[in-house]
């Protein structure tokens, strides 16, 4: 498989006549565009903002992130099985708005999955997302059924997200750029001496599928994760827009969309396949909430690793707490398999850090890079501008925020500053690879 | 300056050794023993006062010897609190660790101690305060010293973000974020480990994993019909007075209660003082968590040779598997002295 992607650079976005993008600048018709979300017509109310790094701007609930990209030479999705047809990714060549997404913000509604970004100040570390242009998709939905359910599909947001993302990737389907890169891998048996030869190593991803109820999870050409047992998957397709983000974990775990299209984690084991390793490719985990789910995914992927032959792996979890169990599971499988490996994750340690850092361990679990304490207390001050509606953090049962405490009182505050658990800071411990936090004892 | 006071043993008072341990608590003023060193190696602070304590008196009369120390300090002003160091001491070890952990949740200051790792007080009290991983005799004592004024005077500056790799310390079990100076992300630390996994080199785990104490199943009891069998429960069950007065959670007390000619244990005379669950059933009826009712018939019937004349007790919600561990060590000798072949272990 190749997969050329070619880069196109945002230097800014503005609104004005003619959606289009020219000399670095993604120009929006916000009319024709929010004209072109409304085509779903679950939407009630919409608007379109654009928040850069340095504006004194905090986005919230923010569910979604996607870069905007298009398929070149095709007609295809950039997300088969979501905003398209079920079709093959990561052979071709792709298009993308490098430096910039698209976000799906709640108007009114928040949930347990949801986010907040700053886009400026002490806010602005925890997130790569704060050094991205957003392009913010605010909405209200009929979607009546979960207005007042804490656990939200948020399906009319997040899928018109998609299809922003995609409306917005045209504007560079017919241009061309100096700027490519080229992932391409062959398959597993037809490499060369050298390269087989090196250590060859496995990514094992555990994204979320912890709701048995399907419309929350994670999907994989559309499809559910808690429906599937680990699978192989080359890592193109993952880079290439076949995984799209699910409306359910607590935020500072979660992989956004855009995450699966940039894992800095493939991008590193592409840079070192034929220089240090040999890259078999992703086994595609998940993680179910039952043991015995949990034991049938670890079982898969350590035999699947075996069976390619691999030596190492990385295992990295998309959450924290019950799917520690998955985690721990898996990295047990693969070393009792012989393969050594190295987890990703983040840990719960709460706001004194003295909480076991995961809900299972065991000392075969020997090499892990720890990205961060979910349960870490964040105090912000005020931003001039709020994109959504701050006051969901509080009210709406996102999981970093409150109500009411009776010691630090409610999340947010009259003059709008803030105060909330790093559990809520969109995609803030970024496990997928991003991440310049570590864990370290006081 | 910042004032500080110093806790040593009778033994580093000059006051005598193994002979003199049930030292009652005292207080003076100035240096006595180590408290020159440490005074000495204090760039911010000095110490005011030097508190003198048997090692067997804390040991024995913990709760007497706590309250006296505590009362000396009432009219005290401190703005840390130093311990030892303890060296490889273990009763020296477990009276820094005691006496500093009831100072700092009394007196809101930080306390500092240091003590060898084979030091039993290490395990017991390091999530508790600061301890240094320190000698095993007097002959480190000055450099001990030093590494507990070091950090001494960066807390007293309002030093925060003090890293246990960093500063020496044992870990404490107390873990944050931090943003690494150097940026690196994880993909690139996650590629690092593994090659160096990969080639058996060394590395260094973000998340060490602490090591769990398992114990082998023992060797099946041959004979029975002539074994000796003793009750020890975690279950809190005690005499109604609770005479050994041990504590209704994070326990470091426990009891032996003779139940010779006793056909079961009665309420009323028996009670749980387990604070970790309801004790209204166990209240009523004991003997459903030490079951000396069955026990007697199977003595009866032939089952087995004979219950052990004393049932063994603790409590154990919030215990820690240190504290755990130091009881069982002490009931153990007891049980070998009493030639017991087996135990029944019960829980709540």
């Amino acid at each position: 498989m190749r997969l050329e992607i070619g880069n196109f650079h945002v230097k800014d976005a503005v609104f004005g006549d003619v959606t289009k993008f020219e000399n670095g600048v993604l120009t929006i018709n916000k009319q024709e565009a929010i004209d072109f979300i409304r085509e779903d017509e679950h939407f009630t109310n919409v608007d379109l903002v654009i928040a850069k790094p340095g504006d004194e701007i905090r986005i919230c609930p923010v569910k979604e992130a996607i870069e905007p990209r298009t398929r070149v030479g095709s007609d295809a999705s950039v997300f088969p099985g979501v905003t398209g047809e079920v079709a093959a990714v990561g052979n071709g060549t792709t298009h993308a708005l490098k430096g910039c997404s698209v976000l799906a913000v709640g108007m009114t509604y928040g949930s347990f999955g949801d986010g907040l970004i700053d886009m400026s100040g002490e806010g602005a570390k925890y997130t790569l997302f704060s050094e991205t242009i957003n392009i913010c998709l605010v909405g209200d939905t009929d979607e009546e059924f979960e207005h007042h359910e804490q656990q939200k599909k948020n399906k009319a947001l997040r899928w018109g997200a998609h299809r922003l993302s995609e409306y917005l990737g045209a504007t560079v389907k017919e241009q061309t750029t100096e700027d490519k890169e080229i992932f391409e891998l062959p398959p597993v048996t037809k490499r060369s001496a050298e390269v087989n030869e090196l250590p060859s190593v496995v990514y094992v991803m555990q994204p979320q599928s912890q709701m048995e109820e399907m419309g929350y999870n994670d999907l994989v050409y559309g499809w559910d994760m808690n429906h599937v047992v680990p699978t192989f998957m080359h890592p193109n397709e993952i880079l290439d827009g076949a995984m799209i983000s699910g409306s359910f974990m607590p935020c500072s775990s979660k992989w956004s969309t855009y995450d699966f299209m940039n894992n800095p984690t493939i991008k590193d084991l592409y840079a070192a396949h034929g220089e240090s390793v040999n890259f078999l490719g992703v086994i595609m985990s998940n993680l179910n909430v039952s043991l015995e789910q949990k034991n049938r995914s670890a079982q898969f992927v350590a035999q699947m690793a075996k069976s390619l032959g691999a030596d190492g792996a990385i295992l990295a979890e998309e959450g924290y707490g019950n799917p520690d169990a998955d985690f721990i599971a898996c990295f047990v499988a693969l070393e009792d398999a012989g393969v050594k490996t190295v987890g990703m994750t983040n840990e719960c340690t709460g706001r004194d850090g003295q909480s076991q850092p995961l809900v299972t361990l065991d000392i075969k679990a020997n090499a892990i890079v720890s990205c961060g304490n979910v349960s870490e207390l964040v105090e912000l001050p005020a931003m001039k501008t709020v994109v959504g509606n701050l006051e969901a953090l509080a009210k709406h049962g996102l999981s970093g925020g409150w109500e009411g405490d009776e010691v630090l009182g409610a999340s947010v505050k009259e003059d709008g500053s803030i105060i909330m658990e790093n559990n809520s800071m969109f995609c803030g411990d970024r496990v997928c690879g991003w991440s310049t936090k570590q864990m370290k004892e006081f | 300056m910042k004032k500080a006071i110093l806790y040593i043993n009778q033994f580093f008072a000059g006051i005598g050794g193994e002979e003199l341990a049930d030292h009652k608590p005292e207080i003076r003023e100035g240096l006595v023993g180590p408290a020159l060193a440490l005074n000495a190696a204090l760039e911010g602070a000095e110490v005011t006062h030097t508190i003198i304590c048997g090692d067997n008196f804390m040991g024995s009369n913990e709760e007497e010897a706590v309250k006296t120390i505590l009362g000396f300090l009432e009219d005290k002003e401190f703005d840390i609190f130093f311990a030892g160091p303890a060296f490889q001491a273990g009763r020296y070890g477990n009276a820094c660790g005691v006496i500093s952990k009831a100072v700092k949740a009394k007196f809101d200051v930080e306390a500092i101690s240091s003590m060898h790792i084979e030091n039993p007080g290490v395990e017991m009290f390091k999530k508790d305060l600061y301890i240094f991983p320190g000698g095993k005799s007097a002959a480190a004592m000055r450099k001990d010293t030093k590494k507990m004024a070091v950090l001494g005077d960066k807390i007293l500056k309002g030093d925060k973000n003090l890293l246990a790799e960093v500063e020496g310390f044992y870990p404490r079990g107390i873990r944050h974020q931090i943003w690494r100076e150097d940026a690196m992300p994880a993909s690139k630390r996650a590629m690092d480990m593994l090659l160096k996994k990969l080639a058996g080199e060394d590395y260094v785990s973000e998340l060490p994993i602490p090591k769990v104490d398992r114990v082998d199943i023992a060797e099946p009891i041959a004979d029975m019909k002539s074994a000796k069998i003793a009750i020890v429960t975690t279950g809190g069950i005690v005499p109604v007075a609770n005479p050994d007065r041990i504590q209704s959670a994070s326990a470091t007390r426990w009891g032996r209660y003779d139940v010779t000619a006793m056909a079961r244990l009665e309420g009323g005379v028996f009670k749980t003082i387990h604070a970790g669950f309801d004790p209204a059933a166990a209240d009523a009826d004991p003997n459903v968590i030490v079951p000396i009712d069955s026990m007697r018939e199977f003595e009866k019937e032939g089952r087995i040779g004979s219950l052990h004349e004393f049932f063994y007790s603790t409590v154990g919600t919030g215990t820690t598997e240190a504290e755990a561990s130091r009881m069982a060590i002490e009931m153990i000798v007891q049980l070998k002295e009493a030639e017991v072949t087996g135990l029944i272990m019960t829980s709540t």
